[in-house]
């Protein structure tokens, strides 16, 4: 492969981003001095250590079921003979937009005891169900939430692998598990590593779920000494942000040891015939769409459905009108879909970096933005508030502007989508790139006629989870937004917090059928074909 | 001619834009309800809340204060401690005028850091000494009271507790949930350890927790648990019951039991309202606030909220319990500065997170 060095605007653009997705970091730190925090000294405290432990354990559980189903899901909806599998690819990537907080106690609401599904149970003989709490509902919810993580990218990896290898192996007397243990699972392994990441690091992050489910991590730690113990809320995230770095680093160094792979698909993808194990497969993903995205529906249904009903029977009014729901689509609709174009824009020079040139900066970079993930929102909309009003007359000028709502969200996100951009790169042949070059088209040139075309199926499916994801976030829609710029999300919260639950379902059953369609355009566009 | 034009439609659009401001503003609903009369013309004058309490619950009183006053209003809408962290970071350049909070631990917090003024004693004197900061730092705009919520079916009236102290009997043992982290039980713990000192109120939570006392996240959690009947009983806030009975009338199956009038567990937990020192428009938020304290609006906030009216001689909607003796403010709120950190100690040494 040619290893040319990298051109040196890229290095720069490198350079400026890396300081961008610093500013939360760098804000931690800060504070930790300012503070008297003293997070070397809470290392080794016992109030620390369980949390910790807790944590590492419940993120290390997800993070195996949420690869492995998510690979199953990806498989069987990509290289077999399953049959609606557009349908299902419309549908799978939707837990992703479940804000976890409304989330989990829609599956509380209905799986637990007592619950919607109670009923449903009954019937088909099922009378104890376990209830979702601790460490095994934290599991199980965030492993439902947590796989479009993995699903998506693998997905979009195994629509681009050629079938010849697998043909090759098969002739020379592989069986199918043979082949894909041997061929495809080598092929995959980026795509999977770099999802399983985003499992860990989200799952260390999330909030939302593990308190439903009263598992006590160092979210939870963080979360109640904001107020109470400011610098011990500041030391508990460094260490948490420090953990992150670690297991990016470490999942770096796992990868650079995985198989090169170089290929794009020149002849049709295997596609396996299920016979027999049809309703295995079939019962796989309907299963998982039935808990993932089914489930919780029904709550969310069943709470705006009571609110309607409770109005028309002449009971309290809805605090909501069309006219507030509309708004609120639209504020959402329009900064996820800016926040997916500029994380676009900000991830693919530095997967070009990383991927082709192999750069210093690119790949102290790479890690910045993808531990930066790990910090929760909250910190990254006050270390904003802070960088800004700090900053004087260009603090001013953005504060309270949507530029600054779309920058936080993309340092909020921008993670999700460089591990698939970095794969995307990757993908390009080199040869294809060389022949361009000979025939003497430029730099920008090559760009526009070689990598975009092949890249582009790949950068949609990367931009897709970021729109999912911004559309669904909290803490940065309502500290950093404009005043008076309402998103789905918001309005859900504020809701639901004071238990006007019609109103919250009404918004979050918009907020999934919204998400949908983006799903449906993005499959429609063939982003997961890649 | 664009050049010529352009700036034509730049002032047109200019034009347009004062006009629009101009106009008269309309409410209706609720807000209407709390003003009747019709908008008064725009004052110039404005006023940038951050605002714990939620929308739904808000939103109509800061129409109807606009409408009444023709003061603008913008607000910033979040969780009250995510509020409190942000101006606490904005320091005295912050753009925020007023801050409303749901319980008083994030007011606490942002007088720990010196960055609340002083309310008019006009607007202080709404309200009764017990609801008021003694600095004049802060005044309770509404209160919310503590309850035990319990599910009909699986707790007799028969045999209700009378006292939180009642809870740590053999009997209750894995029946009653406590939210340990949330805001409001932080505060009434606060509270608590001021009333019975340190050791009481540190053993009562140990109690508790060796009663196999379960631990939910936040009040309105516990509700819902309730309802469905996972856990028999918890200590929360009387306000969401109310709310889940509203939405979903005998289908939900809990309801709030009050503890004896005397006992900390009947305790009334003020929300809150705040001038910040570095407030640009101190004048309009000193008016919101006395608007917040008006006869209408305390009217609505117990007749539509459910809540308890704190001034104006407004009294408490028949369908709440009577109130206890025992309110937040009578106690010496501003001297537990220091109270809170202590607390989270306590409650983080319990272990009640892990139950």
């Amino acid at each position: 492969m040619t290893r040319t060095r990298a051109p040196r605007e890229l290095r720069v653009i490198g350079l400026i981003c890396s300081l961008a997705f610093a500013f939360p970091g760098l804000y931690l730190i800060w504070r930790n001095f300012t503070s008297g925090a003293d997070p070397l000294g809470l290392l080794f405290a016992k109030e620390t250590l369980e949390p910790f432990w807790r944590t590492v354990r419940l993120a290390v559980l997800v993070s195996l079921s949420a690869a492995g189903l998510g690979t199953a899901l990806a498989w069987c909806t990509t290289r077999t003979d399953l049959p609606f599998r557009r349908l299902w690819r419309i549908l799978l990537p939707i837990p992703l937009v479940f804000p976890t907080f409304i989330g989990a106690a829609a599956f509380i609401r209905t799986l637990n005891p007592g619950g919607l599904a109670n009923d449903i149970f009954g019937s088909i003989g099922i009378n104890e169900t376990p209830e979702l709490r601790g460490l095994f509902g934290a599991w199980f919810v965030l492993t439902l939430f947590c796989y479009p993580y993995v699903y998506l990218p693998v997905a979009a990896r195994l629509r681009q692998l050629p079938g010849s290898f697998e043909q090759s192996a098969l002739i020379l007397g592989d069986t199918a598990p043979q082949a894909f243990r041997r061929i495809v699972l080598r092929q995959i392994s980026g795509s999977l590593t770099a999802g399983t990441l985003l499992v860990f690091l989200y799952t260390i992050s999330d909030f939302g779920a593990v308190q439903l489910m009263r598992y006590d991590t160092l979210t939870r730690a963080i979360e109640s000494n904001y107020l109470a113990r400011p610098p011990m809320a500041f030391a508990l995230s460094l260490i948490l942000l420090i953990f992150a770095g670690l297991v990016v680093l470490a999942e770096r160094s796992v990868n650079r040891r995985l198989p090169e792979v170089k290929s794009r698909r020149v002849s049709q993808p295997m596609t396996y015939v299920l016979g027999r194990w049809k309703a295995a497969a079939t019962a796989l993903v309907g299963g998982t769409l039935l808990f993932a995205v089914l489930a919780p529906t029904m709550a969310l249904v069943d709470w705006a459905a009571d609110g309607l009903l409770r109005t028309q029977r002449g009971g309290r009014p809805l605090t909501i009108d069309p006219s507030k729901v509309i708004e609120a689509t639209t504020n959402t609709l329009s900064s996820s879909v800016i926040t997916g174009f500029v994380a676009l824009m900000a991830v693919t020079p530095i997967a070009f970096l990383v991927g082709r040139y192999r750069d210093r900066i690119g790949r102290m970079t790479h890690s910045v933005v993808i531990a930066t993930f790990a910090i929760p929102g909250i910190l990254i909309a006050l270390s904003l508030r802070f960088w800004t009003i700090r900053s004087g007359f260009f603090g001013d000028l953005l504060y309270d502007s949507m530029a600054l709502l779309i920058f936080a969200y993309v340092v909020r996100f921008a993670s999700l989508a460089m591990g698939t951009a970095l794969v995307a790169v990757k993908t390009v042949p080199d040869g294809l790139h060389d022949a361009a070059s000979t025939l003497g088209a430029d730099r920008w040139r090559r760009f526009r006629s070689v990598d975009l075309p092949v890249m582009r199926p790949g950068l949609l499916a990367a931009g897709g989870l970021v729109i999912l994801s911004t559309m669904k976030e909290l803490p940065i829609s309502l500290i950093v937004a404009p005043i008076g710029f309402p998103t789905l999300t918001t309005r859900i919260f504020g809701s639901f917090e004071d238990a006007f639950v019609a109103e919250a379902g009404i918004m979050a059953v918009v907020l999934v059928c919204s998400s949908a369609l983006l799903s449906w355009f993005l499959v429609l566009r063939r982003a997961d074909h890649l | 001619m664009l050049n010529r034009l352009l700036p034509l439609l730049i002032t047109l659009t200019f034009v347009a834009a004062a006009c629009g401001g101009s106009e008269q503003l309309q409410i209706d609903g609720l807000a209407a309800e709390i003003n009747p009369e019709e908008c008064v013309d725009g004052s110039g004058k404005e006023v940038t809340i951050y605002s714990g309490r939620t929308e739904n619950l808000i939103e109509p009183v800061l129409e109807a204060f606009a409408c009444a006053t023709g003061i603008s209003v913008q607000v910033r809408w979040g969780s009250s401690t995510q509020l409190a962290l942000l101006i606490g970071e904005e320091g005295n350049r912050s753009p925020a005028d007023v801050f409303l909070s749901r319980s008083p631990g994030p007011v606490g917090f942002l007088e720990s850091k010196g960055l609340l003024g002083t309310i008019d004693d006009s607007v202080l004197n709404l309200v009764g000494e017990e609801n008021r900061s003694a600095e004049g730092s802060w005044i309770g705009f509404s209160g919310r009271k503590r309850v035990l919520v319990r599910n009909i079916d699986l707790v007799s009236d028969a045999e209700l507790p009378s006292s939180v102290f009642d809870l740590t009997e053999e009997k209750w043992r894995g029946k009653v949930a406590i939210p340990g982290t949330n805001g409001s039980f932080v505060d009434w713990f606060t509270v608590f350890r001021d009333q019975y000192g340190t050791d009481v109120a540190a053993q009562w939570l140990n109690d508790m927790v060796d009663n196999d006392a379960r631990y939910y996240p936040n009040n309105r959690s516990i509700v819902e648990a309730t309802g469905r009947g996972e856990i028999e009983m918890g200590l929360v806030n009387h306000y969401y019951n109310y709310q889940e009975v509203a939405a979903a009338g005998d289908e939900h199956r809990a309801r709030n039991h009050d503890l004896d009038d005397d006992d900390i567990g009947s305790l009334l937990i003020i929300t809150a309202a705040t001038v910040l020192d570095s407030a640009e428009n101190s004048g309009a938020a000193n008016e919101l606030l006395a608007y917040l304290l008006t006869e209408p609006v305390q009217s609505y906030f117990t007749n539509r909220t459910f809540e308890y009216p704190l001034a104006a001689g407004v009294q408490p909607n028949a369908a709440l319990p009577k109130l206890s003796a025992l309110e937040i403010g009578s106690v010496d709120f501003d001297a537990l500065g220091g109270g809170f950190e202590e607390t989270a100690k306590i409650i983080e040494a319990s272990g009640i997170q892990n139950q």
